[in-house]
């Protein structure tokens, strides 16, 4: 027992010392592509990556910055604030693909009759003014039970930077909040008069709706692809893996993996738009 | 030489806790600072504002543990004296090992069971009370309920155990039913390992992070005023992902590290009065 407690601890050891095995946390949202590149790495190069998705985009940031992983996931511009908790850290930015946040519905919201939000609707919500989906074209009274995802989300960032310009100008609001996107559709899909942020290609139309959002000329948008790749749609954001400095050694393999064809093809097949496919 | 060796595990035991209250004091002092003793009496939580106001996690916590506990109480209590009292010795270790079986399964397990079965459980069965969705601190409690339920079942099945059998037959001797003899010679005599059991048990409740953050609703600034609402426990918020906007903000962080130090000594505290209770009854 003894021998073989001693080598597992040196080999643990050993393991860290050289780092041998690739950490990347972040963003749930980000993660699908990225899961699945690490475990065609993992097979086919013998690479050793652990993905993790603790926290959101915010995990992410704050793990790269203090040195626990080696690759950052997130869905959402890095700010100035970002960059100033971590001054030492040289944060590189790589777009891997194009995503929108939809908000999403319940069916029984979608069946009463509500299709499109306007910003003002979608502030009065937020900021709790309105609580019935009858005031915003509901046929019949149902009240709004409104998830709001986790503040440090990078889908709630783009929401609030949609609707209040910066999460810094966003009032604090007290709603029940939800974590993880499947967290987020399987809260929403069960529960009536539901609504929250979401990331639309997890919107599937059958159990969760996307709805249109009206802009200022007062025509509805839908998070389709097209819409997103002509950044019609309000809320679309970029997809980023994130290192400190240049990606090198394996994080460099990744990111090559996931920028060439076999990369993007993974990016498109879970519902994101890849990069040759936005109007630049 | 044992006893000297025994001492020096035990202070070490005592520096490490020491350690840990000295280190979770330490990196909450610019909160304590910043808010004072409203930090504790507060009542909004607004930390782009800078507001720190822990007392609605504080209540949540205890009230969701005291929902469990008055729920796994009088069952815990129940199966307890069926299995010490009634099985004969071979079936009796056999149910037991089996309760403590459960009382490993990790919380995950338990908090996804919870959001498979009993968020829809709730919110279809108190429609009538309107709640907003299955997520309330009632759904929390009935969960934590059936997670601490093992722990009250062994625990207090031992206290019951370890009251003398020659007791009984004194009992049973002088007229009593089976019934009687439980209730006024077993019972009282075994009442400081039960209540050793249930504050153990509500230690475990408030210290429960996974499967409460899976049920709770996680609604700020809710003071628990009604178990059909959302709310925050002191576990669920650190739990979220706050703590990591959190970092690199030394008032906000200091916050964050409150909280903890709160639930320590909360969760300490309840325990050690556990343990001292079982222990004057041994």
């Amino acid at each position: 027992m003894k021998p073989l407690f001693t080598l597992a601890l040196s080999l643990a050891v050993v393991g860290s010392a050289f780092g041998g095995t690739l950490k990347i946390n972040g963003s749930t949202t980000v993660n699908l592509p990225v899961a699945e590149a690490a475990e065609i790495l993992r097979a086919e190069q013998k690479m050793d990556i652990q993905v993790d998705t603790q926290g959101g985009s915010s995990g992410g940031i704050s793990m790269l910055g203090d040195g626990q992983v080696q690759v950052g996931m997130i869905s959402k511009r890095l700010s100035d604030d970002d960059r100033k908790k971590y001054p030492q850290v040289a944060f590189k930015e790589t777009h891997i693909g194009e995503d929108a946040v939809a908000l999403i519905v319940s069916k029984d919201v979608w069946d009463n009759g509500v299709h499109t939000l306007t910003k003002v609707q979608a502030k009065d919500i937020y900021e709790g003014k309105v609580t019935n989906w009858k005031e915003l074209g509901g046929a019949k009274s149902q009240r709004i039970a409104f998830f709001n995802k986790e503040p440090g989300r990078g889908t709630w960032e783009v929401f609030v930077h949609w609707l209040y310009g910066s999460p810094k100008a966003a009032p604090q609001v007290s709603f029940p909040e939800v974590g993880g996107n499947e967290e987020t559709r399987n809260k929403v899909a069960s529960t009536r008069g539901a609504l929250s942020q979401l990331s639309s290609s997890w919107a599937d139309g059958k159990r969760v709706f996307a709805l249109a959002l009206v802009g200022n000329d007062g025509k509805p948008v839908e998070p389709t692809e097209a819409n997103i790749a002509t950044h019609q749609y309000p809320m679309s954001r970029p997809l980023f893996v994130l290192t400190n400095g240049e990606p090198a050694g394996e994080a460099k393999t990744l990111v090559e993996f996931l920028l060439g064809e076999r990369g993007q093809e993974l990016v498109k097949k879970h519902g994101y738009l890849p990069l040759k496919a936005l109007k630049q | 030489m044992t006893r000297a060796f025994s001492w020096l595990l035990s202070l070490g035991a005592l520096a490490a806790l020491a350690l840990l209250l000295g280190v979770f004091a330490w990196q909450s002092g610019p909160v304590w600072q910043h808010e004072g003793a409203g930090y504790v009496t507060g009542g909004k939580w607004f930390f782009r504002q800078h507001e720190f106001g822990a007392l609605p996690m504080i209540c949540g916590s205890v009230v969701v543990a005291l929902v469990a506990l008055i729920m796994a109480a009088p069952l815990g209590l129940g199966a307890a004296v069926f299995i010490a009292e009634y099985l004969p010795r071979r079936s009796r270790l056999a149910v037991k090992m089996l309760v403590e079986l459960l009382a490993g399964v990790p919380s995950v397990v338990y908090g996804l069971l919870g959001i498979l079965l009993l968020r829809d459980w709730v919110y279809e069965t108190f429609e009538r009370f309107d709640p907003l969705s299955g997520d309330t601190l009632l759904t929390a409690g009935i969960l934590l309920a059936v997670m601490v339920l093992p722990t009250v079942v062994t625990l207090a099945d031992d206290a019951l155990r370890a009251v003398p059998a020659t007791q009984r037959r004194a009992a049973r001797a002088l007229g009593l039913t089976r019934a009687e003899a439980i209730w006024s010679v077993c019972l009282p005599q075994a009442r400081r390992g039960i209540g050793a059991a249930l504050l153990l048990s509500l230690g475990r409740a408030l210290g429960e992070t996974i499967a409460v953050f899976l049920v709770v609703g996680r609604q700020d600034n809710n003071l628990p005023v009604q178990l059909l609402g959302a709310g925050q426990t002191l576990t669920s918020k650190l739990g979220g992902s706050e703590t990591n906007i959190a970092y690199g903000d030394p008032l906000h962080w200091g916050a964050m590290m409150g909280l903890g130090l709160l639930l320590l000594l909360l969760t300490g505290a309840v325990t050690l009065l556990g343990s001292l209770k079982g222990r004057r009854d041994a």
